[in-house]
């Protein structure tokens, strides 16, 4: 490979100066890049999700998706008189529907702090914004924890119930990760990390909220419409 | 900013002591294991301790135990440093970004938490090492329990662990065996980068997976796994609690595969030299950019199947359980979606170290370069939609067989390209039989053989016979041992002297090559008479019918172990005794052997500009414009400094 | 590939000092080297797949069994072709290419040759037409076994850990061992009570897991009498290793009689009209 280096410098040094040939856009490409790519794993991984919820679905093993209403053909006991299936009630959709919305304010005001970041807004204004999402998403958490509480059927009670309850745990561990990204948002724009028009850090968090808004809401969706 | 910028800095005498940034600069593996134990007694405590009067039993126990060791070993090596002072606002200083890189600490920093990418690559490489040794020590127990058709060498239950960790471990292995070494070392060299798009994410990628084989050796302890390394449901549901810990050892291991591979291609795609076109890249890279993006692909299927399995044995869910509206088919599905993306995940890589070898050392350009790239694509392409050919006789859509079985012949044709690439390179060249040749000999003798009886299998009707048979094992050791491991060790003995800067002992290393060739070979056709015969695989006691083709293997793979522990002795004694290796000992074209040995921290001390592709053999070196490029006066030391550092001054 | 594959891609090759007009007899060239090298490994390969499968696989009772020996020795014979150039390739380029003398220096480099889309092209084509032949011959077969024909026995397969059980609807027989009438298409109902398991009758060339929950579907039609053995062949726990089942393939008389000496529940007419269907 024909390559031109200089023929002096092959020693021992490492020189102080070994050139970053990167320019401030080739970098924010790069790390551009790099989120659209767990991305597109994370898109992977909710196309799985919905495999596993439609599939289970379809298949409905002896009736146990929701379980099935018990009749005189169907006495929902063994033979012991213990009882085994039995229509499963399906959750009350406010809570996924309030958690998708609180996702989805979110990211919205992550993306207004980018916008307020590249207007060069004042320092309390970036963080103030910030303070809001992440507000907005502990909020969204807290209900998240609770609904597991307020369900109305346990992790046994057939695969509905097991695919809603690994959706719920799934949105919980995205929010949490997001919840601690716009965490260090809010630390750092209160250092002034994000004044003077440095924005582009926001702007990548902005992406990845709106790809969790997005991926929630979707979620969202099949829970509530197809159950 | 103490640090004078325009002063020449040398590796060896700017030490930059461990105390002065605080605790963080104490960190290694060390810490990691004291932090990682203490946290794992603590997960251990509070697990117990919730289970004060529920019946959950002890999978909760190991699996809190398990996620406390990981991310206590994590936190306490310094994985997560970064992340938590980005969050709290307080970023890496500039002599932090030094000190990570290494500088000023010898030996030490091959311990800790070290974004240097050659580092990385020497840390990977010893980690490989381990796994096959643990991997080959489980091979040896088995094939000893199968001397005689009733050996009292391991019961029952031991013999399945023992299988099921073997497969794992060695899957592991394969899968980290190119992509941990040489992608990270070589990789960003020959592309002209001075390090990985994202260091600091690529030491993470190695010591999570560090903090991964733990549990995976923590099975032994747990019950054992008995399931196989497919770990089919509804079984592995009912299996002890170490198949908790194997699960958390897939978890945590698909988060370092992605993050490594999001890392490589982005350094490739973004990190390249000035003229080095994607026309130009060398195959090898282009080889770790596709095994990359399968990886990103393929993993998190393995990632769901996990969890949910998880799920299932600790909180009762009933994804694989038949009795609540589970299936079995279900974890066959989401683990084939994973499960053959990734076996040219494994592949792929090695196969593109392969050809940089037959291409140096036949002295010639490669052949059809852009064919073999199309060749890869397409095999990552066909292979994302060929999964259910591993569930031909589950009875899971017979109707799907067929189109299965069509996109799976189909791929036989680009993998035939790759065949043609190499012959094609060999043609008329001037094959210079060094060492890494000779694998690549043994490369194109075994993966025809594996190629031929992967046709076999891949026709439905003659995979009802073979399915689960002796003859699959034999098939797929054929092309992930006999194939991408062997082409894995051609590059390995390629790339000795710019990695450990000593030649590789030739004498030992050609001894062992025709032990592990002949190894290859009794231990395998043995494997293929038993399968003919019909011999189940993962039996630990069989039909005396079997006996002979079992011994034939035994033997054989006593062989094969002696190979390899020859091999690494020869690695060994290179080390110590070998004679030092000049810049570029095979008169190769690319980047990498056109800096100096031991490759600078900097790796390039002038950026270099590609003129033309690297297989230029025969051909009158190009007149290109001569650039050399004058010293900037602010360049910085450190290859990996974030856009958070305030030397950075682009943030904006 | 019966033709010379390497003549195609490379005229004989001229040597420094070697004239235009005295070319050199095409077998002491390379390529005719390659040639005759291929020519002998092709043989091996043929020969190797017309013998070995036979040698090699147990006696295969069944029909399906006789269609795996079949699809064993087509498959060899066509890819031995491809698999001998390969290899022959290999082989001369050791014999006729490699540097000799000095190994610690580099020979000087081979000739530029970057590619050669003629070859390229004829490397796809061949492999194209010889994956259409195999994937003909496989839907064919696959098709054809899939198709259940009427009256076939029905016989009930149950796995449980680590034991195979085989009942006979309509005579009450439930057994540990499968005894088939020969030549009777059998059509086998799996399922498990427990974990999966791979139910796979070894001589009779098919088999299928063993799920819990549902039934999953193989046949077979046995056409040569005999002993054979069912094994499992998904690891299914402790003793995977002991799970198997004695079977035979026996006349449709000694069919009816065992039957009868199995089956408390089953008279003689039932027993015979199970027979004759």
């Amino acid at each position: 490979m024909a390559i031109t280096t200089d023929p002096h410098d092959q020693g021992r040094v490492v020189e102080a100066v070994a050139g970053h040939h990167e320019t401030r856009e080739q970098r924010h490409f790069k790390e551009r890049l790099a989120l659209w790519l767990f991305i597109s794993g994370d898109a992977v991984f909710l196309l799985m999700e919905l495999f596993y919820w439609f599939y289970l679905r379809a298949l409905n093993t002896d009736g146990m998706w929701r379980g099935v209403n018990c009749s005189k053909a169907n006495p929902c006991t063994d033979g012991l008189g213990n009882p085994i299936t039995q229509e499963i009630a399906k959750s009350t959709p406010w809570y996924t529907v309030s958690i998708a919305v609180l996702v989805v304010i979110a990211a919205a005001v992550v993306w207004e702090v980018e916008r307020s970041a590249q207007r060069r807004s004042k320092r309390s204004v970036i963080s103030g914004g910030a303070a809001i999402g992440l507000a907005v998403l502990v909020a969204a958490v807290v209900v998240q924890c609770y609904q597991f509480g307020v369900l109305p059927f346990t992790t046994i009670d057939g695969t509905y119930a097991s695919t809603f309850q690994f959706f719920m745990g799934s949105t919980l561990a995205h929010l949490l990760l997001l919840t601690f990204i716009v965490a260090g948002l809010w630390t750092r724009a209160q250092r002034g990390r994000y004044d003077g028009g440095h924005w582009y850090q926001v702007r990548i968090i902005r992406i990845f909220s709106v790809w969790l808004a997005v991926s929630t809401c979707i979620l969202a969706i099949v829970m509530i419409a197809f159950s | 900013m103490t640090t004078d910028l325009t002063r020449p800095l040398l590796l060896e005498d700017t030490p930059i002591g461990p105390t002065a940034g605080g605790f963080y600069r104490r960190q290694n593996v060390y810490t990691g294991l004291a932090a990682g134990i203490l946290l794992g007694f603590v997960g251990w405590l509070i697990s117990n301790a919730m289970l004060e009067g529920s019946n959950w039993g002890t999978d909760m126990v190991v699996t809190v135990t398990m996620v406390g060791w990981v991310i206590g070993f994590n936190l306490g090596v310094g994985t997560f440093n970064a992340p938590l002072r980005w969050m709290l606002g307080h970023d890496q200083t500039y002599e932090d970004e030094l000190y990570a890189a290494g500088v000023g600490q010898g030996r030490k920093r091959y311990y800790k938490f070290c974004t240097d990418h050659k580092v990385v690559g020497t840390q990977y490489l010893v980690l490989v090492v381990v796994l096959f040794a643990i991997g080959g020590t489980l091979a040896m127990m088995m094939r000893t329990q199968l001397i005689t058709p009733h050996t009292d060498f391991l019961s029952a239950n031991a013999y399945n662990a023992i299988v099921s960790i073997h497969g794992m471990c060695m899957i592991i292995a394969t899968i980290i065996m190119v992509t941990g070494p040489f992608t990270n070392f070589v990789m960003p060299i020959m592309i002209g980068a001075k390090d990985m798009a994202f260091p600091r994410l690529n030491a993470m990628s190695f010591w999570v997976v560090v903090s991964a084989i733990p549990p995976l050796l923590a099975t032994f302890v747990l019950g054992g796994v008995d399931a196989g390394w497919t770990t089919y449901a509804p079984l592995s549901v009912q299996a002890p609690p170490a198949m908790d810990a194997f699960a958390i050892t897939m978890i945590v291991f698909v988060i370092s595969v992605t993050v490594s591979g999001v890392n490589s291609i982005v350094t490739v795609l973004t990190m390249r030299a000035k003229g080095m076109t994607l026309g130009r890249l060398p195959i090898f890279t282009w080889a770790s950019l596709v095994g990359a993006a399968l990886s990103i692909y393929a993993m998190p299927a393995l990632l769901i199947a996990f969890t949910s399995m998880i799920t299932d044995r600790v909180v009762g869910t009933s994804f694989f359980v038949a009795g609540q509206g589970g299936t079995g088919w279900l974890w066959e599905n989401a683990f084939w979606i994973f499960g053959h993306p990734e076996v040219y995940i494994i592949l792929i890589p090695p196969v593109g170290a392969m050809l940089e070898v037959a291409s140096t050392f036949a002295r010639k350009p490669l052949f059809g370069y852009k064919v073999t790239i199309a060749a890869f694509v397409a095999v990552a392409a066909l292979s994302i939609m060929v999964w259910a050919h591993h569930m031909f006789t589950t009875g899971w859509a017979p109707e799907l067989a067929g189109p299965f079985m069509v996109t799976t012949e189909i791929i036989s044709i680009p993998t035939g390209i790759i065949f043609l690439c190499l012959i094609g390179t060999l043609w008329k060249g001037r094959i210079w039989t060094r060492l890494p040749m000779y694998f690549v000999y043994l490369f194109l003798w075994n993966f025809i053989i594996g190629g031929v009886t992967g046709i076999y299998l891949s026709d439905t009707p003659a995979d009802e016979f073979f399915h689960g048979d002796m003859f699959v094992t034999a098939h797929f050791h054929y092309t992930l041992l006999g194939g991408a491991m062997i082409a894995a060790t051609a590059g390995l003995c390629y790339w000795f002297p710019k990695i450990t800067g000593k030649m590789l002992n030739e004498r030992i290393g050609k001894t062992a090559f025709w032990i592990i060739a002949i190894g290859i070979q009794v231990t395998y056709f043995g494997m293929f008479w038993e399968g003919f015969e019909g011999m189940p695989r993962r039996v630990a006691f069989y039909d005396p019918i079997f006996q002979h083709a079992n011994d034939m293997a035994t033997v054989g793979a006593y062989m094969l172990m002696l190979g390899w522990i020859v091999l690494l002795y020869a690695g060994i004694n290179s080390l110590r005794h070998g004679p030092v290796a000049p810049a570029n000992p095979w008169h190769s074209k690319t980047l990498e052997w056109k800096v100096p040995t031991p490759v600078p921290l900097v790796n390039f001390l002038v950026d270099p500009v590609v003129t033309s592709d690297p297989y230029g053999y025969g051909e009158p070196e190009p007149v290109g414009p001569l650039i050399i490029p004058p010293p900037h006066p602010d360049r910085e030391l450190v290859p990996n400094l974030s856009s958070d550092n305030p030397l950075a001054k682009d943030d904006g | 590939m019966s033709s010379d594959p390497s003549g195609a891609e490379e005229p004989p090759v001229l040597e420094q000092g070697d004239s235009i007009v005295a070319r050199r007899p095409f077998f002491s060239g390379p390529a005719g080297k390659i040639f005759i090298i291929w020519f002998l490994m092709t043989t091996v390969g043929v020969l190797i797949g017309i013998f070995a499968p036979h040698h090699l696989l147990p006696t295969l009772l069944s029909t399906e069994g006789t269609d795996v020996w079949r699809t064993m020795v087509l498959f060899t014979i066509l890819a031995a072709p491809v698999a001998a150039f390969v290899y022959a390739v290999a082989a001369y380029s050791l014999i006729g290419w490699r540097h000799r003398g000095n190994q610690d220096e580099p020979p000087e480099d081979g000739p530029p040759l970057r590619g050669n889309s003629t070859v390229t092209a004829i490397w796809l084509g061949v492999s194209s037409v010889l994956v259409l032949v195999l994937l003909a011959w496989g839907l064919a077969v696959y098709s054809a076994e899939s198709v259940s024909p009427p009256h076939s026995l029905q016989i009930d397969v149950t796995g449980q850990q680590w034991v195979w059980t085989f009942s006979y609807p309509g005579t009450g027989v439930e057994t540990r061992s499968l005894v088939l009438p020969i030549n009777r298409p059998v059509q086998f109902n799996v399922t498990s009570v427990d974990v999966t398991h791979g139910f796979w009758p070894v001589d009779l060339g098919v088999q299928v897991d063993a799920n819990p929950g549902v039934v999953t579907v193989i046949r077979a039609t046995p056409d040569k009498l005999g002993k054979f053995t069912v094994r499992c062949s998904q690891l299914c726990g402790l003793y995977h290793s002991f799970m198997y089942a004695p079977g035979s393939v026996v006349t449709a008389a000694q069919f009816s009689q065992w039957l009868q000496s199995e089956g408390a529940s089953t008279t003689t007419a039932q027993a015979t009209a199970l027979v004759k269907q």
